[in-house]
């Protein structure tokens, strides 16, 4: 009998406020929405640094005469110097594995690169000659890769020592940027979402005054007389998440599997496992955003 | 039933108590008028009985609890036992009268086949039993008094309390009303009325408390408005 005293006021809170209560959905459907993507958006972000972390490698190049890339070679580098490079990558901790590249072989991959006719008889645009010896280095874990940069990058006859995580870095920074973003959106709407619960409940709260008037002098309890209320958000924040998962799950499904995974495949993409993952945070979030205003409020207006 | 124990209440800011070292006893089933003029302090008093303001000094009992210390949770049960009428109705415009009567029911959980059974036969009670369908808008001052009355007993309270329930009406309705609640009282149930209706308070020679800037001046078994001579 309580339950169906509590469902009458509770549709007849929805209806009476309609309005109010379709902001709310459509304030805690974008908020979350922006939420989830920026929630999906980070997952992405780590899932391309372990992909192409996997292949990073460091490369250090050793001098030749007048290295246009570095005015500190002003000769060959020597035996002892190459050595020199040598002990210090066996000598870090950090190093999976390495390899040595003598010109002949870097000569030949940039014959393959670019095609090897302009490579060959007299009016060769390069020699062997002209290419750096390399160290190919992979590091255990490719996010450490400062400490063995700087160690190498002064030694006697290292020319440069390229990362290319410094080559994918504008990838990064727009990962991270459009992470911020809806991160920064998705706050501002939580808080438009609050106060809008805020507002919705001091008005339900107004329009009902007289019944809960009567509710507090009859001696109803105040579990009775705030769950109406209480159910008005849990309702209205569910139709929000719905909403907003629905609009992620397209995101996963018609954006990433079916879009940005097919065409681009320089790095792994996030599938259903984050998207779920991230559902499962909005679908707390939600309701929390929605019902801990609520609580508060409540006994702010309807002190029993 | 209710008892004041040397009773206080101040509010906040200058100015006399509300009420001043005030002891009353009412027993229960007793007819009660508490009379005064306007910031006599007769509402504060009622306030007391309903925990919605608590007393400064002294105690207050309530079918022998001391409600000052009762939990917050406790009291919609405090109330409960409580029928409560006003000067200004307070019927939900919204709902017919039977609703208006069930609605005190339905706020407390009861089945609805009790509230079936118990809302008519209180409506008949208090005469509108052929006017369970009509809004309250359609209905007299003196109908609407009825309606409000039938809900604040509904719930068979032990204890009625009525602030200028005859405020807003004509003397011949007043006194229907007022025949009213001494039915109610007849039941047993304790009636306190507040009230500033000389005519009513002369009429019925009931108990009489009398306040004046919150300090009890009289309290005679059977009295009238006015000092007796």
């Amino acid at each position: 009998m309580q339950l169906r005293h509590v469902t009458t006021n509770l549709r007849q809170g929805l209806r009476r406020n309609l309005t109010m209560h379709v902001a709310v959905v459509l304030t805690l459907f974008v908020s979350l929405s922006l939420l989830g993507v920026g929630l999906m958006v980070s997952q992405q972000a780590g899932e391309t640094g372990k992909y192409l972390g996997n292949q990073l490698q460091i490369t250090v190049y050793l001098c030749v005469p007048d290295d246009p890339n570095a005015p500190q070679c002003t000769s060959e580098v020597t035996g002892e110097q190459r050595q020199a490079v040598e002990d210090v990558i066996e000598a870090n901790p950090e190093v999976a594995s390495y390899y040595f590249e003598s010109k002949e072989t870097a000569f030949e991959k940039v014959k393959d690169i670019f095609g090897s006719e302009r490579f060959e008889g007299r009016n060769a645009v390069l020699t062997a000659d002209d290419l750096n010896e390399s160290f190919w280095i992979t590091l255990k874990d490719p996010d450490r890769f400062e400490g063995i940069t700087s160690a190498l990058t002064n030694l006697d006859g290292v020319s440069s020592v390229r990362d290319l995580r410094q080559e994918v870095g504008p990838i990064y920074a727009f990962i991270d940027t459009l992470k911020y973003v809806s991160w920064a959106a998705a706050g501002a709407l939580v808080l438009a979402a609050v106060l809008l619960v805020a507002n919705t409940i001091r008005l339900a709260a107004l329009a009902r005054r007289k019944e809960i008037e009567i509710m507090r002098l009859v001696g109803a309890s105040g579990l009775l007389i705030v769950l109406p209320f209480v159910l008005e958000s849990v309702v209205t924040a569910l139709i929000g998440v719905a909403l907003a998962g629905g609009v992620l799950a397209a995101f996963t499904q018609f954006g990433i599997i079916d879009g940005l995974a097919e065409r681009l495949d320089f790095t792994a993409w996030i599938g259903w496992g984050e998207f779920w993952q991230t559902f499962a945070v909005i679908a707390v979030v939600g309701p929390l955003i929605a019902v801990v205003p609520t609580l508060l409020l409540t006994r702010k207006y309807i002190r029993v | 039933m209710i008892r004041f124990d040397k009773v206080s209440k101040a509010y906040a800011g200058p100015g006399a108590p509300a009420l001043d070292n005030v002891t009353v006893d009412v027993d229960k089933g007793e007819f009660v008028f508490l009379v005064g003029t306007s910031g006599s302090g007769k509402s504060t008093a009622l306030r007391l009985i309903l925990r919605e303001a608590r007393p400064t000094q002294g105690r207050v009992y309530v079918a022998g609890k001391e409600i000052n210390r009762l939990a917050g949770w406790k009291v919609p049960r405090l109330r409960r036992q409580i029928g409560t009428v006003f000067q200004d109705f307070r019927l939900l415009q919204t709902k017919t009268v039977a609703e208006n009567v069930a609605f005190a029911l339905q706020a407390l959980g009861r089945s609805t086949k009790d509230i079936r059974r118990v809302v008519p036969e209180t409506l008949e009670l208090v005469g509108l039993g052929d006017k369970a369908d009509r809004m309250p808008e359609e209905l007299s001052g003196g109908e609407q008094q009825r309606v409000a009355i039938a809900r604040a007993f509904v719930n068979r309270p032990m204890i009625l309390i009525a602030d200028e329930p005859t405020g807003n009406l004509d003397p011949t309705t007043s006194v229907d009303i007022m025949r009213l609640l001494d039915r109610i009282n007849q039941t047993g149930t304790t009636v306190l009325m507040a009230t500033h209706d000389h005519g009513i308070v002369d009429q019925m020679r009931k108990r009489v408390v009398e306040l004046e800037h919150g300090r009890v001046v009289r309290d005679e078994a059977s009295g009238a408005y006015g000092f007796s001579h």
